[in-house]
C-alpha cells in the first residue's frame, strides 16, 4: 500500500512539475529528414533541407514564382549549339573548413555526382558523362553535352557543390566518400552540420557558419543554431507546435488543422501558393485505362470540388492538367475536367459497346502514411461505384509504389501522388511524365504514349528558344489533357506551421521555404 | 550450474540458427524490388540495374544466403535500403531507449502489481478480488496504441501536464552519452534539471507498456498466494495462530522473487511488442519507431534485422531467467 | 456439462460469455443493426467529423461515416479474421504437436526445433515483418498472424499428448492393435481438447488485439473496410478535436477481447480440475 501510494505520488510530482526556464531557444525545426545528408546520394523534398542550407550550387531558385539567380557561379555562356556550357565561377568562396572553392572542385562535384549515379544524377546522365565536365581555369568550368539540353540551366541548382579536400581523408573502397557524407557535411553553405549530434530520422544540429559567402549583412539577427527533430506523425508534430515545442512544421500541413494554428496566439500558418500537383495515375498499358472512353469516365468520376473546398476546405487550387497553373507553358485556357456523373456513364457506356470491360475491380494504390491519398481515394471509391465500377484501395508505400512502376506489368491500375517541384521548368511535369522514352521511372508511370506528344516534347526539349519551348509546350500539354491519361486534381497551397517567434520566412517552391539564413528569431 | 549455463544457451542456439534463415527466406520474397528502393526517387532503370550489381542482388540465391549467414554472424546486419548506412548502427543508437522504457515498465508493473496480487489474494472472492480479476484481464484486453493514445489526449493535450512526445525537451540538449539511459547519463551529468524533464517524459509511455505486465503479475501473484494459503505448513502456522496478513507477507517476500522472474521472460516479449505501437505513438526514438518507420518506407534490411536483434535479446532474457531460476531454486538445473 | 455449469457460478467468466454472445449477435445481425450499413464503403464529405449526437450516436469520421454503424460492422471482420486464424493456427499446431507428442525421435525432435524457431521472437514482431514482406493486407495479416500462433497450439498439444501417451487406456488401444493415427485423432485429441479450447478463446482476444495493432501500423486491414484498430489510426490525425473518432473504435476492441479473455481465464479454471480445488 505505502509503496503504491508514494509511487502515485511520485507521478503526480513529476506530472506537476513546470517547464523549466531556458536560455535563447534554438530554432526547432519540425520537418521530415532526408534518408541521408549526402546531398549526390538522394533527391527528393526533404533533402532539400540540407541542400539549400549546408551546400550550395552554381545557380540557386528564390521567391515565389522561382526565380534562377546566379549563386557560386556568376555568369555563364552557352554555344550557338547548345552544348558547351561554360560557367564563370565567384571568387573569395570558403568552404566550411576554411579553403577556397576552386573550378576543380566544381569539376570533382560533378564527377562525384555523376559516377554515383544516383539521386539528382538522373536529370544529367542522358546528356552528360564525367569527363565532359573540365576546368577551363582556376574559376571557369565548362560543361560539353551530348546533345542539345535546354533544362540544363534549371537543374543547375539540384547539384550541390562539395568540398574534395574534406571527403578526401574519408574515402573508402573507393566509394567517394559515400558512407562518411551520409552523416557529415563538406559544404559552403549558411549552415554547418554538427555531426555528433546527427541520428538519421531523429536529430539533425546544424550551426551557422560566419564566413558564409554571401555574408550576413541582409539579416542582422540571424538563427544561430537550428534542431532539426522530425515529428513522425501529424496530429502530434501540429500540437508540438501549438505548445511551442518545435517552431516549425513540415509542408503538408492538413487542411483541417490550419484554423487551430492560427487560432493559437504564438502561432501561425504560412500559405503559399507552391507548384505541387496532386495527380491519379492510370496503367495506360492495361484495359481498361487503355481505352479514352474508359479514362474519360473515370475523369469525370471524381469529385474535384468535394476534394478541394470541402474535405480540403479549399486550401488548394483546381489544377486542370499535368503543369502547375502558375507555371510558364502552360496553356492558360486549359479547361479542367469537372465531375460530372452523367458525362462520366456517358463515355462508360461508349467504352462498354466499344467492348471494353469494366466490371473488373480497379485498384488504386495509396501512399498509407499520407493521409490524403486516402481520403481522396475512399471518396472516389464511393462515387465510383454509383457508375458500378468497384475501386479496391491498396495501402503502399512511396518507395513500395515505385519499386513497381519499372513495367508495366507491375505498375499498379492506378495510383496517387504530387509532383513537386524538382526544378522549374515544364520539363519537370509535362515533359517527364508523357514522353514515352522515361517509361520505367515513376514520374512517368502512366504509360502514355502518343507519337506527336513525343515530337513536341522533344523539339521542346532541345530548343533554345524560350517562346518556341512555350508554344511547343502548350500544344503537347493540350494534347495530352485531351488523351486524359491521368486525372490531375490541384496545385498545392503549400501550408506551413510556423511559430510567430519566426521572422523572415521566404517561401520558394524549391525548397517549400527551408532556407533557415533568410530567418532570424524575435526575442 | 556452468554446465546447466551451457547447456541452456546451447538450447537457444537452434532457434536463432532458424530465425536467421527465416528471416533470409522472408527477405527475398518480398515484392517490390529494393534496387528501385535504393536508387531513389529520380532513378533510371540503369542507376536501378547499377545498385542491383553493387549489392550483390544479382547473385544466385544460395550465395546471396551464404553471405548473408557470414555477414550477421559477424554482427554485420547489413545495410539500410532507406538511408544506406550500417542498420546495426542505428539499432545501437536506439536499443538504450526501448530498453530503458522497457526497464522502467517492468519495474512499474513489479512494483504495483505484487501489492494488488497480495490484496486480492488477501481480499479473496470479496469486491476488491473481483475487482482486480476484472483488471488485471482488463489491462491484457487494451490495445496499447489505443490506451497511449487515450493518455495521450487526457494528459498532454487536453490537460497539458505531462509531455507530448521524445525523450527530453529539445532545447535542454541531451546528457553527454554514456549509457544512453537518459536517466542515468543526466545523473552522471549532474543535470537534476535533465533527470526531471526525462522522467517526465517517461511518464506515459512507461504507464501504457506497464498495464499489461502489471495484470499479469498481480494475477500470478493472487494466484501464488492463494495456493500458497492452502499449503499444509501454512494451515498448521495458522493454525497456531499466525495472522493471514503475516503469513502472506512471508510468502510473498519468499516466492514473490520466483513469480515475476519466471514471468519477465514470458512479460519481455508482450514490452517489446507493446513498444512498438506505444513508441509510435509517443514519438519515442527507439527500435519501435525504427521498425514502424522501416515498414513506411519499405526498408525489409531494417524490419529484419530488428526482428533478428529482437529474437537475441528475447532468447538472452530467457537464457537470463532460466538461470537466474536456477541459482534461487537449484532442483531446476538438475532437471 | 458440468464444466458449462461450472462456467455459469463463474461470475466474472459468465460476464465473458454474455459479452462473447453478444458480439456474434451484433456480428450477425450487423447489416440489420446498423443505422447506416451503407458506410461500410460510402463517404458523406459533407457531414465529417461531427460529433456524438442522437443521429449519430458515436459521431462521425474524417469522411463522414457513422462511426457507430462502423463500429457495428467491424464487430464481423474481428469475429471473422480471429476465427479464421485461430482455425488456421489450430490445422497447423494440432497435427503437429500431436506428431511430435507421440513418439520420441528425430521427428518429434525436429518438430519442436522448428516450432522453437517461430517462438524465437514475439509474435508481433514476426507478424508485422511477415505481413510487411508479403505486401500489406488484411489477408497478409490473417496468414501471418496464423503463422505466428500455430507454435502455441503445437506446445499445448505436444504437452497433452505426452501426458496421455502414458495413460492405461491408451496402451490397452495400442495392445489390441488401434492404428497410432486412430489412437490419436479419435481418443488422444478429445483428451486434449479442453486445453485446446481454452488456448483458443484466448487466441481469439489475442489475435483481435494483435490484428488490430496491425491494422494501426498499417500492415493490417485496408480501407474502407471497418476495421477498428485502422479507425484509431485514422483519427489521430484529427486529436483531440475528434476525440470520439478515436474513443469508440478503441472500446469495442477492449470489450470483445475483455469477453474472451474473462471467458478463457473461465474455461481455464472450469477445464482446470487441478486449478479448480484452489477457488473454493
Amino acid at each position: 500500500m505505502h509503496l503504491l501510494r508514494s509511487a502515485f505520488l511520485a507521478l503526480v510530482m513529476l506530472a506537476a512539475q513546470p517547464a523549466q526556464a531556458q536560455a535563447p531557444r534554438p530554432l526547432v525545426w519540425g520537418d521530415t529528414l532526408p534518408a541521408t545528408l549526402d546531398p549526390h546520394a538522394i533527391f527528393d523534398v526533404p533533402s532539400q533541407f540540407v541542400l539549400l542550407n549546408v551546400y550550395d550550387g552554381l545557380y540557386r531558385y528564390q521567391g515565389n514564382p522561382p526565380r534562377l539567380e546566379p549563386w557560386l557561379a556568376e555568369s555563364h555562356t552557352v554555344s550557338a549549339d547548345g552544348l558547351t556550357w561554360d560557367f564563370t565561377l565567384r571568387a573569395g568562396v570558403k568552404f566550411h573548413d576554411g579553403s577556397a572553392m576552386t573550378a576543380e572542385d566544381v569539376v570533382y562535384s560533378f564527377r562525384r555526382l555523376l559516377t554515383m549515379n544516383r539521386g539528382p544524377s538522373a536529370a544529367f546522365t542522358p546528356v552528360l558523362t564525367p569527363d565532359r565536365v573540365t576546368a577551363t581555369g582556376p574559376l571557369t568550368v565548362r560543361f560539353v553535352l551530348s546533345s542539345p539540353y535546354s533544362p540544363f540551366l534549371t537543374a543547375m541548382p539540384l547539384v550541390a557543390i562539395v568540398n574534395p579536400r574534406a571527403i578526401a581523408p574519408n574515402v573508402v573502397n573507393n566509394d567517394w566518400g559515400a558512407a562518411w557524407l551520409a552523416v557529415n557535411s563538406a559544404g559552403s553553405g549558411a549552415y554547418s552540420v554538427l555531426p555528433g549530434n546527427y541520428q538519421p530520422r531523429v536529430s539533425l544540429d546544424i550551426q551557422r557558419f560566419p564566413d558564409f559567402f554571401r555574408g550576413w549583412a541582409g539579416n542582422p539577427r540571424p538563427v544561430e543554431t537550428v534542431r532539426a527533430r522530425p515529428v513522425m506523425e501529424t496530429s502530434t508534430r501540429v500540437l508540438a507546435l501549438l505548445r511551442g515545442e518545435i517552431d516549425a512544421t513540415d509542408s503538408y500541413l492538413p487542411t483541417d488543422q490550419v484554423e487551430r494554428v492560427e487560432r493559437n496566439p504564438r502561432t501561425r500558418v504560412a500559405r503559399d501558393e507552391s507548384m505541387r500537383v496532386f495527380v491519379i495515375r492510370m496503367n495506360n498499358m492495361r484495359s481498361p485505362f487503355n481505352n479514352r472512353d474508359a479514362r474519360l469516365c473515370l475523369t469525370h468520376a471524381f469529385n474535384y470540388e468535394g476534394f478541394n473546398n470541402v474535405i480540403l476546405r479549399g486550401f488548394v487550387v483546381r489544377n486542370g492538367g499535368p503543369n502547375p497553373n502558375n507555371l510558364w507553358g502552360n496553356p492558360p485556357d486549359l479547361v479542367p475536367y469537372a465531375f460530372d456523373l452523367t458525362r462520366a456513364r456517358a463515355h462508360c457506356d461508349a467504352a462498354r459497346a466499344a467492348g471494353v470491360d469494366l466490371s473488373r475491380p480497379l485498384e488504386i494504390h495509396v501512399q498509407n502514411e499520407l493521409e490524403q491519398t486516402v481520403q481522396a481515394a475512399q471518396m472516389y471509391q464511393a462515387d465510383l461505384r454509383r457508375l458500378g465500377i468497384t475501386l479496391r484501395i491498396v495501402p503502399n508505400t512511396w518507395p513500395g509504389i515505385t519499386s513497381s512502376t519499372t513495367r508495366s506489368e507491375t505498375t499498379p491500375d492506378m495510383w496517387i501522388h504530387w509532383v513537386s517541384t524538382y526544378f522549374v521548368d515544364p520539363e519537370n511535369w509535362v515533359g517527364q511524365m508523357y514522353d514515352s522514352q522515361f517509361h520505367g521511372t515513376w514520374k512517368a508511370s502512366s504509360w502514355y504514349s502518343n507519337p506527336e506528344v513525343d515530337r513536341l516534347l522533344r523539339a521542346a526539349r532541345t530548343s533554345l528558344n524560350r517562346e518556341e519551348r512555350q508554344r511547343l509546350y502548350a500544344d503537347a500539354t493540350r494534347r495530352v489533357v485531351a488523351d486524359a491519361p491521368d486525372i490531375w486534381v490541384y496545385n498545392t497551397v503549400n501550408l506551413r506551421g510556423l511559430s510567430r517567434r519566426i521572422e523572415g520566412y521566404t517561401f520558394s517552391p524549391v525548397g517549400s521555404g527551408g532556407e533557415i539564413r533568410l530567418m532570424s528569431l524575435a526575442e | 550450474m556452468l554446465a546447466y549455463i551451457a547447456r541452456r544457451i546451447a538450447l537457444a542456439l537452434p532457434a536463432l540458427f532458424g530465425l536467421v534463415v527465416l528471416t533470409f527466406i522472408l527477405s527475398r520474397v518480398i515484392p517490390g524490388d529494393p534496387a528501385a528502393t535504393l536508387a531513389g526517387d529520380a532513378a533510371t532503370p540503369a542507376q536501378i540495374a547499377d545498385i542491383r550489381a553493387r549489392y550483390g542482388l544479382d547473385r544466385p540465391i544460395m550465395e546471396q544466403a551464404w553471405v548473408h549467414m557470414r555477414q550477421v554472424l559477424s554482427g554485420d546486419l547489413g545495410n539500410s535500403i532507406f538511408s544506406g548506412r550500417p542498420v546495426s548502427e542505428d539499432i545501437a543508437r536506439r536499443l538504450p531507449a526501448t530498453l530503458e522504457l522497457t526497464f522502467v515498465a517492468l519495474l512499474l508493473a513489479t512494483c504495483l502489481g505484487i501489492p494488488l496480487g497480495l490484496l486480492a489474494a488477501l481480499n479473496h472472492n470479496g469486491p476488491i478480488d473481483h475487482l482486480v480479476r476484472v483488471l488485471s484481464v482488463g489491462g491484457l484486453a487494451m490495445a496499447s496504441f489505443w490506451l497511449a493514445i487515450m493518455l495521450q489526449l487526457q494528459f498532454s493535450m487536453e490537460w497539458d501536464l505531462l509531455p507530448l512526445r521524445g525523450r527530453m525537451d529539445v532545447p535542454l540538449g541531451l546528457p553527454p552519452r554514456v549509457t544512453g539511459f537518459l536517466l542515468i547519463d543526466s545523473l552522471l551529468a549532474g543535470r537534476g534539471d535533465m533527470f526531471v524533464d526525462a522522467a517526465r517524459h517517461l511518464v506515459l509511455p512507461a504507464v501504457t507498456l506497464a498495464l499489461p505486465g502489471l495484470a499479469t503479475i498481480a494475477r500470478f501473484t493472487r494466484s501464488g498466494v492463494l495456493e500458497a494459503l492452502q499449503k499444509d505448513y501454512v494451515l498448521y502456522a495458522r493454525a497456531a495462530g499466525y495472522g493471514r496478513f503475516r503469513l502472506a507477507t512471508i510468502y510473498v517476500l519468499r516466492n514473490a522473487i520466483t513469480v515475476t522472474v519466471t514471468q519477465i521472460g514470458l512479460l519481455f516479449g508482450a514490452l517489446i511488442s507493446g513498444a512498438v505501437a506505444i513508441e509510435a505513438v509517443f514519438d519515442w526514438p527507439g527500435l519501435g519507431t525504427y521498425a514502424v518507420q522501416a515498414i513506411l518506407s519499405a526498408d525489409y534490411k531494417a524490419l529484419l534485422a530488428v526482428t533478428l536483434v529482437v529474437g537475441v535479446i528475447y532468447a538472452a532474457v530467457n537464457v537470463l531467467v532460466d538461470v537466474a531460476q536456477a541459482l534461487i531454486d537449484p532442483r531446476v538445473a538438475l532437471q | 456439462m458440468t464444466a458449462l455449469r461450472h462456467l455459469m457460478r463463474d461470475p466474472v467468466a459468465a460476464f465473458g460469455l454474455l459479452i462473447v454472445v453478444f458480439a456474434v449477435f451484433v456480428a450477425t445481425f450487423a447489416q440489420w443493426l446498423a443505422p447506416f450499413p451503407d458506410d461500410a464503403f460510402e463517404s458523406n464529405i459533407m457531414q465529417r467529423l461531427r460529433p456524438p449526437s442522437a443521429e449519430f450516436l458515436f459521431g462521425t469520421d474524417n469522411l463522414g461515416r457513422d462511426i457507430f454503424s462502423r463500429v457495428i460492422l467491424g464487430t464481423r471482420s474481428a469475429l471473422l479474421v480471429a476465427l479464421a486464424v485461430v482455425l488456421a493456427a489450430m490445422l497447423i499446431g494440432v497435427p503437429v504437436g500431436l506428431i511430435a507428442g507421440w513418439r520420441d525421435g528425430w521427428l518429434s525432435e525436429g518438430l519442436m526445433r522448428f516450432t522453437d524457431v517461430f517462438l524465437a521472437v514475439p509474435q508481433l514482431i514476426l507478424a508485422l515483418a511477415l505481413g510487411q514482406l508479403l505486401a500489406p493486407g488484411i489477408f497478409t495479416a490473417m496468414v501471418a498472424l496464423a503463422l505466428t500462433y500455430w507454435p502455441f497450439f503445437a506446445r499445448t498439444v505436444f504437452a497433452e499428448t505426452r501426458r496421455l501417451r502414458g495413460a492405461l487406456f491408451v496402451d490397452a488401444l495400442a495392445g489390441i492393435g488401434a492404428h497410432p493415427a486412430r489412437i490419436l485423432f479419435l481418443h488422444v485429441l478429445p483428451n486434449a481438447a479442453p486445453a485446446v479450447l481454452v488456448r483458443a478463446t484466448i487466441g481469439m482476444g489475442f489475435t483481435i488485439l494483435t490484428a488490430a495493432i496491425l491494422g494501426f501500423l498499417g500492415v493490417g486491414a485496408t480501407p474502407p473496410t471497418p476495421d477498428w484498430g485502422l479507425a484509431v489510426s485514422e483519427a489521430r490525425q484529427h486529436l483531440p478535436d475528434a476525440w470520439w473518432f478515436a474513443t469508440f473504435p478503441g472500446l469495442a476492441i477492449l470489450l470483445l477481447v475483455l469477453g474472451f479473455n474473462l471467458l478463457g481465464d473461465g474455461l481455464r479454471d472450469a477445464a482446470d480440475p487441478r486449478l479448480r480445488r484452489s477457488r473454493h
